[in-house]
């Protein structure tokens, strides 16, 4: 009997939770075909005033209010893309839009509150505030008097000023039509899921036993947030203005069990300020209002963010990962270089031939840190930057291009340089010989950096949210991995007397070499064309035919002073002309190219974060790509894994949103959510389940169908959980 | 390789001493030297033992637009280089962002606008707006006849682009001159700067 109620329980319980599925589908698929998420299913009893550049309109959450009850109403912009409305505190230009409301007789309106706003940079100034839509809720109150069944109207007069390079203020009436319901009767509900997903993001007070203060520090304030378990990212938003440096780079440092936030102050503040009024805002979306006081908190956790051990790990990890970069295709061509030097270098003494293991090894190390401190160094500077920035620069995608391209000819046989003269043997002057060395380091490194191996993502996440110290150390240990194949050859001779003598052949090989280096020239054609247009390309694709002509003078009058100063110059003429083509016809050819180019099937939405949090507010799973062409594993994933019908199909069908966040060309937003997310370059893959409160599962950087479908599978199963647990309440 | 290397780290050091630099009130202003809309040299120093008045402009900006089409900041101009104040007009914006103007097209704008200033020094490159960090347009300075900075930020108190808010503003730049004409302390000597951001190039 028991067990036999129990039996009907369960099914009850299944069934409900499927029909709850199916309205959940229902819904979902109602809102996928709209282009915005969130108002998908909104519906208003207010038509919008167009403005330029926008689109505004008081909506309410239902039609109707009972007289001495309260109605949630809000004041919602739609954006053009690239346009903006402020927060209350806009940074360093800018308004916030403001309501004045003439309300009739008995009824009121809470002040507007401002959901949490995105950092936006402009030139060397930070403005705070909100792009592609956003609802500003308001609560308003009916009085007792209000007579049940009559109509009133809130009319509200707004300004605002919306901007992207240039600013345009505007200002509309607006009224909202409110009837007034008598006790029993429940009006239409309009667009009650809109605004509630925008006060999901209003700021809350911490939770109990969360603990935040600020300290003075010599350029400004140490913010500390407790939340009791580890920060990975956070961002700071000043309530106040004139006290922080709005646009200056805010260093986070997770604690153990919260995490610690350094921000510049504004220049003029003359003392530090009793409090600190500010928002905390976690990748996450959780979003404290804090009224910081000077004085340290709790002591749990403060000082240094991980413990020796962590660090040690994560560099074990990121020694692994760069000795598992030797396998990816990238460093292919270097190791045919390096292979070749091994070879016709196994018949010298065993000194030299460590000696150049060593060069080698200080080439990858020496390029490591000059990367890492220039990208540490344009983060001080306040901007967002991650792995593989070096690559969203058209002009080094370019000089990368010639550099190789000119490489190859030489390999090729069309004229002998220092560095290429591996056929020349063991007679090679021992300086020059070192030098290549170092050089095929810098070029491994080089080369390299478009392709992560696995537990690279994790490890550099890792090191660029660390003091500088452990940066370095966690890439040194990612250079020692990468350097490390080469390096135990050059040392262990048993090794090398397995490699064939040098002879005949080792000219055919290199020749040879120059066939996948060719091969990565057009790729880096590709990327170039992805990031500055097909119209620069013309200035590439020349730079190639003078570096041919100078290679051919060179070849054709070897060891002639006059003839390397000929081919210096068209070199130098070589590599102007395509930067000077990305400048000119780049950016409006890329716009385009970037458009149909990259995102590749239609099935794929570009990213927002708003897009994102639209989805996940809506308890729809997302797949997020962070994506480069430049970045060769990525593209690899796509083609191999993420691109094939089977698993397209299977990703339709689990009823899962696709976004690609394409960071070919420098850009903060893509770069904060990666921080967020413990991560900074490309690929990452970040999958939410849809169910509120659940972290995000970052997928591994190299792909497999079987990962996709696993992922799947898990997905499946977590919300099934969900369901059926928060059934039995959904009942009450 | 190396140079570019070197080049990137040359954009690096720019990039961090622009950021690091700031204008501190009381602090001596940092000199400048540029090209008024006349042709003519303009440094900053040369001014030493007057006040002067740094304004940025960008005459297409609706912030701008309110000072002057309400003839607020020409009354402002006249009155105080009536008063001996040298009166030096920006113009921060690249080449083809809004505001940007040949020096013909601003003596036209000069003289349409009855403006009267100093002088209107062209700054395109952003030379100057980077190293006073001047974010708005307008954003204004007063210096005083040593040469330090005593009033830095709005125009006024009023943050809006309405012209009907002007009657009602309390001017910063006004109240920082009269009072330190006086010999007195500035009151209000910073202030956050409104209106639109200054529109330099990439």
């Amino acid at each position: 009997m028991v067990w036999g109620r129990d039996l009907f329980m369960r099914l009850f319980g299944t069934l409900n939770g499927f029909r709850l599925l199916v309205v959940l589908g229902l819904a979902l698929g109602l809102r996928a075909g709209a282009a915005d998420v969130a108002a998908g299913a909104a519906e208003f009893n207010t038509t919008p005033v167009s403005a330029p550049h926008l689109s505004v309109q008081l909506i309410s959450a239902r039609d109707g209010v009972h007289p001495g009850g309260s109605l949630q109403a809000g004041l919602y912009f739609k954006l053009d893309p690239g346009w903006h409305v402020y927060w209350s505190n806009a940074g360093d230009s800018g308004e916030p839009p403001r309501i004045k409301w003439a309300l009739p007789e008995g009824l009121t309106a809470d002040a507007m509150q401002f959901p949490v706003p995105q950092r936006l940079p402009l030139g060397p100034l930070m403005d705070y505030g909100y792009e592609g839509e956003v609802v500003f809720p308001v609560l308003l109150h009916a009085a007792d008097s209000l007579k049940a069944g009559t109509k009133v109207e809130a009319a509200a007069k707004v300004d605002w000023l919306v901007c992207r390079e240039v600013c345009i203020p505007g200002k509309a009436s607006l009224t909202l039509p409110i009837s007034v319901e008598g006790a029993g009767t429940r009006g239409k509900v309009l667009a009650q899921g809109l605004i509630q997903s925008w006060q999901q993001r209003l700021p809350q007070a911490l939770p109990a036993g969360g603990k935040a203060g600020f300290a003075s520090t010599p350029t400004g304030f140490r913010v500390t947030v407790l939340t009791g378990k580890k920060e990975s990212a956070a961002q700071f938003f000043p309530f106040d203005e004139s006290q922080i440096a709005n646009a200056a780079a805010q260093v986070v440092t997770p604690l153990k069990d919260g995490v610690q936030i350094d921000i510049k102050r504004d220049e003029n503040l003359k003392a530090a300020p009793a409090t600190l009024h500010g928002l905390v805002v976690f990748p996450d979306g959780r979003a404290f209002d804090l009224t910081l006081s000077p004085g340290a908190v709790g002591g749990a956790g403060e000082g240094d963010s991980s413990g020796f051990a962590e660090i040690l790990r994560i560099a074990g990890l990121a020694f692994l990962g760069g000795l598992i970069l030797n396998l990816m295709p990238c460093v292919f061509p270097v190791l045919f270089i390096k292979g070749l030097a091994l070879v016709q270098s196994s018949g010298e003494e065993r000194s030299r031939m460590r000696a150049h293991g060593l060069v080698y090894t200080l080439g990858i190390v020496a390029s490591f840190w000059a990367v890492v401190a220039v990208l540490l160094a344009l983060r001080a500077g306040g901007r967002q930057f991650g792995w593989g920035f070096q690559f969203q620069s058209p002009t080094f995608v370019a000089v990368m291009a010639m550099l190789l391209f000119f490489l190859a000819l030489s390999l090729a046989g069309q004229f002998e340089i220092g560095l290429t003269l591996t056929s020349a043997g063991g007679s090679l002057a021992s300086r020059q010989g070192y030098s290549g060395s170092f050089f095929t380091g810098v070029l491994a490194m080089v080369v390299a950096t478009p392709c992560t191996a696995p537990f690279m993502g994790a490890a550099i996440g890792f090191a660029l949210a660390q003091s500088a110290t452990v940066t370095f150390a966690i890439f040194t240990a990612l250079a020692l991995g990468l350097a490390a194949p080469y390096l135990l050859l050059s040392f262990n001779p048993a090794w090398t007397r397995l490699l064939p003598k040098p002879g005949v052949w080792m000219e055919v090989l290199k020749q040879a070499t120059a066939v996948p280096i060719f091969a990565t020239v057009i790729w880096l054609v590709w990327v170039f064309a992805q990031a500055a247009g097909v119209n620069a390309l013309i200035g590439l694709l020349g730079g190639f035919l003078l570096l041919a002509i100078a290679g051919w003078v060179l070849g054709r009058w070897p060891l002639k002073r006059a003839a390397s100063v000929v081919a210096a110059l068209v070199g130098l003429l070589a590599i102007t002309l395509p930067i000077y083509a990305a400048d000119k016809y780049g950016s409006v050819a890329a716009a385009v190219t970037n458009a149909s180019g990259v995102q590749g099937p239609s099935t794929w939405e570009a990213f927002t974060p708003q897009l994102v949090e639209g989805y996940r507010a809506a308890g729809k799973p997302v797949l997020v790509d962070f994506t480069a062409s430049w970045c060769l594993s990525c593209q690899v994933n796509e083609k191999v894994v993420l691109d094939r019908d089977d698993v397209q199909k299977r990703l339709r069908d689990s009823g899962i949103a696709l976004v690609r966040a394409d960071w070919t060309r420098h850009d903060e937003t893509i770069a904060q959510t990666l921080a967020g997310l413990g991560r900074s370059g490309v690929p990452t893959y970040v999958l939410y389940s849809g169910v509120a409160g659940e972290e995000p599962k970052i997928l591994p950087e190299v792909l497999t169908t079987g990962i996709i479908f696993d992922a799947l599978d898990g997905l499946k199963q977590a919300k099934q959980a969900n369901l059926t647990q928060a059934n039995p309440s959904a009942k009450e | 390789m190396r140079r570019l290397l070197s080049n990137l780290s040359l954009a690096v050091l720019l990039l961090a001493s622009v950021c690091a630099y700031a204008v501190r009130v009381g602090d001596p202003a940092p000199d400048f030297t540029g090209t008024d809309s006349n042709d003519k040299t303009q440094t900053l120093s040369s001014y030493k033992g007057k006040y002067v008045v740094l304004e940025w402009t960008n005459r297409d900006c609706p912030y701008t637009r309110k000072h002057y089409s309400s003839g607020n900041m020409q009354s402002l101009q006249k009155e105080w280089t009536a008063k001996g104040v040298v009166w030096l007009t920006i113009l921060s914006s690249a080449p083809g962002q809004e505001g940007y103007m040949t020096a013909s097209e601003e003596n036209a704008q000069i003289a349409k606008v009855h403006a009267a200033p100093t002088a209107a020094i062209l700054d395109p490159k952003g030379t100057i707006g980077h190293e006073y960090e001047a974010k708005t347009t307008p954003h204004m300075f007063v210096i005083d006849p040593s040469g330090n900075v005593i009033y830095a930020g709005a125009i006024d108190d009023h943050p809006t682009d309405d012209v009907a808010d002007i009657k009602i503003s309390k001017n910063y730049v006004s109240e920082a001159l009269t009072q330190a004409m006086a010999g007195g302390a500035v009151s209000t000597s910073y202030t956050r700067p409104y209106g639109c951001s200054v529109k330099y190039g990439e």
